[in-house]
């Protein structure tokens, strides 16, 4: 049971190695497109400039011929900057399919570096979680603890964190909106509505603002695209026209609702998570609800705390055996037998042994106890003493 | 895995070249441009520049993008997992500050007090309990300390909780007391050394046991001056520090009643074992319209390692069902251990085997038994 399964081990991290690719992904496709469209306009302003190059004046030459300059300039910037992304993400996933790797070497789970490597998992895990929450003090500390900026995430959660925040708390859809710019393709791929959402909701601001003819314009340039999936719900949107912000009809006062923006900025952390292969609870909150219940067992809930252990993590009553309520017992069709004195499995090399009181106790445990105590053995349970001859051996099968 | 690392500084090499490339292309171009500023007559030359730039550039961030591509593949062929079910699971709602008490234990045990520090500024629903910040406050600087080869202050946390560690069978104090001794020894003071054994290794509360040990140990006078080539070296490694600390961070969590591994740890290291395997049926699991975590039980057993088994469960093996209050485990006088409604329906000849006198065979061997012979155990 020492051994590790590395294919179970390894099948959890999808998370690990696809954030970095989703955006070495977009950084690779962004700047292609960025320096087609650049390159282009700068050969086709050439042309023109050529034809026209004797007939207009020399200020004007150098004029449009620095305007290609510069527009050159800004795409070598830009271009630079995303060699630079590029060749940090491609790192970072190195980095990554590294560690992965070492899992490959381990023989054993008692190994110390198959523990290390444990720690260092549960340290990643735990800097997703603090970034996911917004605890990027706490995040960063641990990060700058152990090395491991190569495995957060962090700039991510923090466009997630910033434009979350834009939509609680000012209001504004600018962020997400731009994002949504920028990511169109992706999200029609996966049949997002987000974009009409954060439309929708501009367009309430503005009927809130009773800018009535300034949101009938938006509408139709803004609306209309989505009349293909929405048009039900534009054709509702439009009927707000003739309502007022405190309206108590259900559908319109549902949608003057302020904590509309609450649902959009949810709705942006599931798409955005959805977009980077991130699941959308951290992975901490998955590893400890398998964990727990694998770990779980009727005697963790019992009322009678002499059936709790101190190191078992479901019986901390006061905060894992609080997150382990409600969770699913673990599942067993084989007997596992753990010595109450020790804590030692006992199997056909350390048999259990039954006192004549019916409780059960590890033969290694008895026999140092009967060590002690001149041949005899004290049920820690009961209190009640025996001879070391007394106990009978039990066989599991 | 080997092959994604390997993969990557492909990928990595191919992308600088491929932008260098664009970049001296685009440069290129710039400096046609500029020469076009000053000589009018090249701007023929210069847009012929542009033209190829342009075509260069296509190309070559169109291949970088394919590669992207097929590193992702590889990827993706790697992980096929969706966690999504998993993780549709509703147990955690609403219990953000449990979860946060559980880190924030996790960090103090570990002694990383400036995280605790910083976890509780930015979550102001934490509370950090007082007896638990002293404890591992406590607990983790006499680790430090022994780590750095001091060893006086856990030596007298030792002998003043000795009654603590005997009742629990810990020999903390005695593996103390030899971290001292061969310190001495491996310092030359060889008279200290003695006598410091002479004083303590008799007196030390599990010394009895310790005997062939204790013989051993003293043994290490004869090599005094060549320790690294006796038969001793072993015992000096600098490793005996870590692991002396080790064993008295879990001594110290014995003696007061708290977990010795950070509980926090242990289950998600057991969650890494169990994830897969759980959101594996559940997939299965929802195509039924249950959600995994609303189970009374889990569907499938999760393997986990025995330091990962704190109760006993006994799973009947004639009717595979785990004991319970209702139907607890009864051995049979041959020491066979099967569950009571198994040992009823035996009895009760339903099974091939029982005869008419209410004596039955044992599923496991020859020898006869009756209902009546068989008794409760309590694992």
């Amino acid at each position: 049971m020492d051994k590790i399964n590395v294919d179970y081990m390894l099948a959890i991290e999808e998370p690990f190695m696809k954030v970095p690719l989703e955006q070495l992904k977009r950084e690779a496709r962004q700047s292609q497109k960025l320096a087609e469209r650049e390159t282009q306009l700068v050969t086709s302003g050439l042309a023109d400039l050529i034809k026209k190059q004797s007939s207009i004046p020399a200020e004007e030459y150098t004029c449009i011929l620095d305007g290609l300059i510069d527009k050159l300039k800004v795409l070598k910037r830009k271009l630079e900057e995303s060699k630079q992304e590029e060749t940090l993400l491609i790192h970072r996933s190195k980095q990554r399919a590294a560690d992965l790797n070492e899992l490959n070497d381990f023989t054993s789970a008692t190994q110390s570096g198959f523990q290390r490597w444990c720690r260092t998992r549960l340290e990643r895990v735990l800097i997703d979680y603090m970034l996911r929450n917004g605890n990027v003090d706490t995040a960063k500390q641990i990060m700058e603890k152990s090395n491991l900026e190569h495995f957060a995430d962090s700039s991510l959660f923090a466009l997630v964190m910033s434009t979350e925040r834009e939509l609680r708390e000012q209001h504004s859809c600018r962020g997400a909106l731009h994002w949504c710019a920028e990511n169109r393709s992706a999200l029609r791929k996966i049949q997002s509505s987000l974009e009409f959402e954060l439309r929708l909701q501009e367009f309430i601001e503005m009927i809130r603002g009773k800018k009535n003819s300034e949101a009938i314009a938006y509408a139709k340039k803004h609306l209309t695209t989505w009349s293909d999936t929405q048009l039900p719900r534009i054709q509702r949107a439009m009927t707000l026209l003739a309502f007022s912000p405190t309206t108590t009809c259900p559908p319109y006062k549902h949608m003057f609702d302020v904590a509309r923006w609450d649902g959009l900025a949810h709705e942006f952390r599931m798409v955005i998570f959805q977009l980077y292969n991130l699941p959308s609870q951290p992975l901490l909150h998955l590893l400890l609800q398998t964990g727990l219940s694998a770990l779980k067992t009727p005697a963790c809930q019992s009322d009678d705390t002499s059936e709790h252990n101190r190191n078992c993590p479901v019986c901390q009553t006061d905060t894992l055996g609080k997150l382990a309520q409600g969770l699913p017992l673990s599942h067993h069709s084989n007997s596992n037998l753990v010595c109450r004195i020790t804590g030692e499995k006992m199997n056909e090399d350390n048999p259990p042994m039954r006192l004549p009181n019916g409780y059960v106790y590890s033969l290694s445990s008895l026999t140092d106890m009967a060590h002690k105590l001149g041949g005899m053995v004290k049920c820690p349970r009961s209190g009640e003493v025996y001879s070391l001859k007394d106990a009978k051996k039990l066989f599991i099968s | 895995m080997d092959s994604l690392v390997r993969d990557c500084e492909k990928l990595s090499k191919h992308q600088t070249a491929a932008m260098n490339k664009t970049l001296g292309s685009v440069e290129a171009t710039i400096r046609a441009l500029e020469l076009a500023l000053t000589e009018p007559t090249s701007l023929a030359s210069a847009h012929q520049q542009s033209k190829q730039t342009q075509d260069a550039v296509s190309e070559q961030l169109k291949e970088l993008c394919t590669n992207v591509a097929k590193y992702g593949k590889h990827v993706e062929r790697t992980f096929k997992l969706d966690l999504g079910v998993v993780a549709e699971s509703r147990a955690f709602e609403n219990k953000r500050t449990e979860l946060g008490q559980a880190i924030m234990l996790h960090f103090l045990r570990s002694g990383d007090f400036d995280l605790a520090r910083s976890f509780l500024i930015e979550d102001k629903s934490i509370v950090a309990e007082d007896s638990a910040w002293e404890r591992f406050e406590a607990m983790n600087a006499l680790a430090e300390q022994i780590r750095t080869h001091v060893l006086e202050p856990a030596l007298e946390w030792a002998l003043s909780k000795r009654t603590e560690l005997e009742a629990l069978g810990l020999g903390l104090e005695f593996t103390l007391h030899r971290l001292r001794f061969l310190q001495l020894v491996e310092s030359g003071a060889s008279v200290e050394a003695l006598g410091y054994a002479r004083e303590w290794f008799p007196h030390s509360n599990t010394s009895s046991e310790r005997l062939d040990e204790i013989t051993h140990l003293m043994g290490v006078f004869m090599y005094a001056r060549r320790l690294g080539s006796s038969p001793y070296a072993g015992l000096f490694g600098e490793r005996r520090w870590g692991e002396g600390a080790h064993e008295f961070a879990a001594a110290f969590c014995a003696v007061q009643g708290v977990a010795g591994a950070s509980p926090l740890a242990v289950s998600v290291a057991a969650g890494a074992r169990a994830l897969a395997v759980v959101s594996k049926v559940s997939s299965l699991l929802r195509e039924r319209r249950v959600e995994w975590s609303q189970q009374d039980e889990l569907a499938v057993e999760v393997p986990l390692p025995d330091d990962m088994r704190f109760h006993s469960v006994f799973a009947c093996p004639v009717s595979k069902e785990q004991a319970s209050r209702d139907n607890p485990p009864m051995a049979l006088p041959c020491g066979h251990v099967i569950c009571k409604a198994s040992l009823d329906k035996l009895a009760r000849g339903v099974r091939p085997g029982a005869t008419a006198s209410g004596r039955f065979k044992c599923p496991y061997c020859p020898s006869m038994a009756a209902v009546g012979d068989a008794e409760r155990v309590h694992f």
